[in-house]
């Protein structure tokens, strides 16, 4: 049970975001009411902090989180958990666009599905998504893990760094670089490590597991003698 | 009809042998009759050297050119189309040696939204520049010689860097699309953030950083491989349009807890209304970088060929803000080719509240300082004429990630040239603004201004010299 209710409904942001960040300084643990699909709920809470969204959120809900433990009960809009450094985001239902943005570190569970780029330009963490994962997914990623358990949408993995796409089920279409491999053994015990907490090992998978082909990593040249045309 | 020229006419001597007609008393042998020099040095105004080097390069490379430094399009107006028309009869001047003039400027306290506005106590600070296109050293040096008196400095895409941090009494922290190291921690230890949207070198596209400064270093900042081509994303990641922008800006107060101001910077394109929009979205601060302004590596033709200068899009800067009720809410800050400090007035004179330096900046630090001759014979270039920032072999330690010729970056002196280049830009600043009546350099106004050429006036609406009126289309601007 928690110990501090904060309702939201049509307050100002700001006020709301105030007493949760009081809320999380005392240490309690916290539910949100009412939340009405507004924006900026839940941006930059601390490590130790637990809270939980009643219904859906809008924009960057969990943005900048620095380790709190977040649950969301049904959908969140776009950047969900952008450039969280740690901690953990649940989605109960489906996550808009970007959901993870930038983020480097920790961990976003998507029960549904994801909007389009999630992950795009993360920098570590894993993103979970239980559903589909949307178009263009892992845009640039530059490390971390996309674990999809349930398909992909088009564009899947463009233009990758060192991040990688998991996917079981079908991808529509792969993105530019983008290179699908027959992963080890021990990779997937990696993958599966991070599943089993979440309840959603199976060994039964039949997973592609999606990288750079590095084909975009170099535009010309590393030589600098090269570059002294002009 | 040359076919009739066989007239009927007959001379009344003897017709010239042809070789006289040919000039055989003296013209070059094999040689028609002709235009000599036309011969010598070709005539085509497209097919110019430069034109014809350009498609060879080209046609070797198979893909553009990337460099360094600023645009060499010669069309560009530069600040010395505009004059000052001192006070003399019908204002009264200050007097320059003795009276003050006051250079103090706040940067994003207009809205009254937060808590710490940024106050520098003159009107110039140093534009982003990244940790990764310049060295440690160079950040380092910037950052206390803005310090010193009074200025800030910005971080620039690569994250930010704690000498840097130490150094600057006031930091601008630069979120780019690409994030380059962001996090919370990062944010709330900056003086203001700052939306990167694009900039005025090659506006519409990302951050350029080739491997060969991607050290050990820069890569573990910007989560990169070593040595890769970074070629950044121009796009934001969780945010697309104005309306979902304003939603970002909101949530990038709260996590600063209003604390500091958030700052918009754009390429000059269609300042007249980006800047409107960036207002609306709710920044603190609008900077706006010319097609004049400085980068560290950009494709060549997007330098050359994107973007619009500076003078001209100050004014349409400021008439957006005018037309939308946020003059004085929402600061305006300029930047691009800003050599001394007469550029900084007439730019506070068109309508800036503030400008930025980049490569000035970068000069003061020794970037083509006459030293090193080998080094800059080695990139093929000579103190004055370098533009190889790109390449990392920078003779002077400043736009290098090579630790032997970053020693060559001395701090401390670095330091102390940025502070003294300050000072005497300000210095010139107010010399010109006393000299036109103004205890503030920040009541500069067109008025003070004439243009001394027919594109500086119509870029700017600042009045012709003489004629005292700006060159005018005689018809209303639509829509
Ligand atoms: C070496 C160098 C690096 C730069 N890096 C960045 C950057 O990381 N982000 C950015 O927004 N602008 C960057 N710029 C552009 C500057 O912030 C600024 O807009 C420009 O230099 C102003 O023009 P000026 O050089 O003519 O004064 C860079 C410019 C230079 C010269
Ligand atoms: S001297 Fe260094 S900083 Fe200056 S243009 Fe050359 S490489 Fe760039």
């Amino acid at each position: 049970m928690s110990d501090v209710v904060i309702d939201v409904g049509k307050r100002p942001v700001r006020e709301v975001h105030e007493e949760i960040q009081a809320a999380a300084q005392a240490g309690k643990s916290i539910t949100v009411t009412n939340t009405l699909s507004r924006h900026n709920l839940g941006v930059g809470l601390p490590a130790g902090c637990s809270i939980r969204f009643e219904g859906s959120v809008g924009y960057y809900c969990g943005g900048l989180n620095n380790g709190a433990i977040i649950d969301i009960e049904r959908n969140a809009g776009w950047g969900c958990g952008e450039a969280m450094a740690s901690g953990h985001i649940t989605v109960g239902g489906y996550a808009g666009m970007s959901v993870g943005a930038a983020m480097l570190g920790g961990t976003i569970h998507v029960k549904g599905d994801s909007g389009p780029r999630a992950g795009v330009a993360m920098k570590g963490g894993n993103i979970i998504v239980e559903g589909k994962i949307g178009y263009q997914s892992g845009f640039m990623a530059h490390g971390g893990k996309i674990i999809a358990l349930g398909g992909a949408g088009p564009s899947c993995a463009d233009a990758l760094w060192e991040g990688e796409v998991w996917v079981t089920g079908d991808i529509e279409d792969l993105g530019v670089d983008a290179v699908v491999t027959e992963p080890t053994a021990e990779q997937v015990a990696e993958v599966d490590a991070i599943l089993d907490p979440l309840g959603l090992k199976d060994t039964s998978r039949d997973w592609r597991r999606i990288v750079a082909g590095q084909r975009l990593w170099y535009f010309e040249s590393r030589d600098a003698k090269a570059w002294l045309m002009i | 009809m040359a076919d009739d020229i066989e007239g009927p006419y007959e001379y009344p001597f003897e017709e010239a042998p042809e070789d006289l007609v040919q000039f055989s008393d003296g013209a070059i042998e094999g040689r028609p009759a002709g235009v000599p020099s036309s011969y010598d040095q070709g005539g085509s105004t497209r097919w110019t050297p430069e034109a014809i080097s350009e498609v060879h390069a080209l046609a070797q490379l198979g893909r553009y050119q990337v460099r360094g430094y600023n645009s060499f399009n010669k069309q560009l107006p530069t600040w010395d189309d505009l004059t000052f028309v001192p006070a003399t009869m019908t204002r009264l001047p200050l007097e320059g040696y003795r009276e003050k003039c006051d250079t103090k400027t706040v940067l994003g306290g207009g809205r009254g939204l937060v808590e710490n506005p940024i106050e520098l106590d003159i009107p110039i600070y140093i534009a982003s520049m990244s940790f990764g296109a310049l060295s440690a050293s160079a950040k380092e040096a910037l950052g206390h010689g803005a310090s010193k008196v009074g200025s800030m400095t910005c971080t620039g895409e690569g994250g930010m860097l704690e000498e840097e941090r130490a150094a600057s009494n006031r930091l601008v922290y630069q979120m780019s699309p690409a994030r380059y190291g962001l996090d919370l921690d990062h944010l709330r230890r900056a003086d203001g953030l700052e939306l990167v949207v694009g900039q005025g070198a090659k506006p519409g596209t990302g951050g350029l950083l080739l491997g060969m400064k991607v050290s050990e270093r820069v890569s573990k900042m910007r989560t990169l491989p070593e040595g890769v081509d970074q070629r950044s994303t121009i796009r934001h990641p969780d945010w697309l349009g104005a309306d979902d922008l304003a939603v970002k800006i909101e949530e990038l107060r709260i996590a600063t807890n209003y604390k500091v101001p958030i700052f918009i910077k754009m390429g000059a394109t269609r300042p007249r209304y980006d800047v409107a929009v960036a207002a609306k979205a709710g920044a603190d601060v609008v900077v706006v970088d010319g097609a004049e302004g400085g980068t560290g590596a950009s494709p060549e033709l997007l330098l050359n060929h994107t973007g619009i200068p500076c003078m001209s899009a100050i004014p349409a800067a400021r008439e957006a803000l005018d037309e939308c009720g946020m003059s004085g809410k929402v600061t305006l800050v300029a930047a691009g080719g800003i050599r001394t400090g007469t550029d900084v007035a007439k730019a506070l004179a068109l309508g800036a509240d503030a400008v930025m330096i980049g490569n000035g900046a970068m000069m003061a630090l020794g970037c083509n300082s006459p030293r090193y001759y080998d080094d800059y014979a080695a990139l093929g270039t000579s103190p004055g004429a370098c533009h190889h920032c790109h390449t990392g072999m920078c003779p002077v330690g400043v736009a290098t990630q090579d630790p032997e010729l970053e020693k060559r970056m001395n701090v401390p002196a670095g330091a102390e040239r940025v502070a003294r280049l300050l000072t005497a830009m300000t210095m010139e600043v107010t010399a010109l603004a006393k000299a036109c009546g103004k205890s503030s350099v920040h009541n500069l106004e067109p008025e003070d201004l004439r243009a001394l050429s027919f594109e500086a006036s119509a870029f700017t609406g600042v009045k012709m010299a003489g004629i005292d009126r700006p060159f005018d289309w005689g018809t209303e601007r639509k829509g």
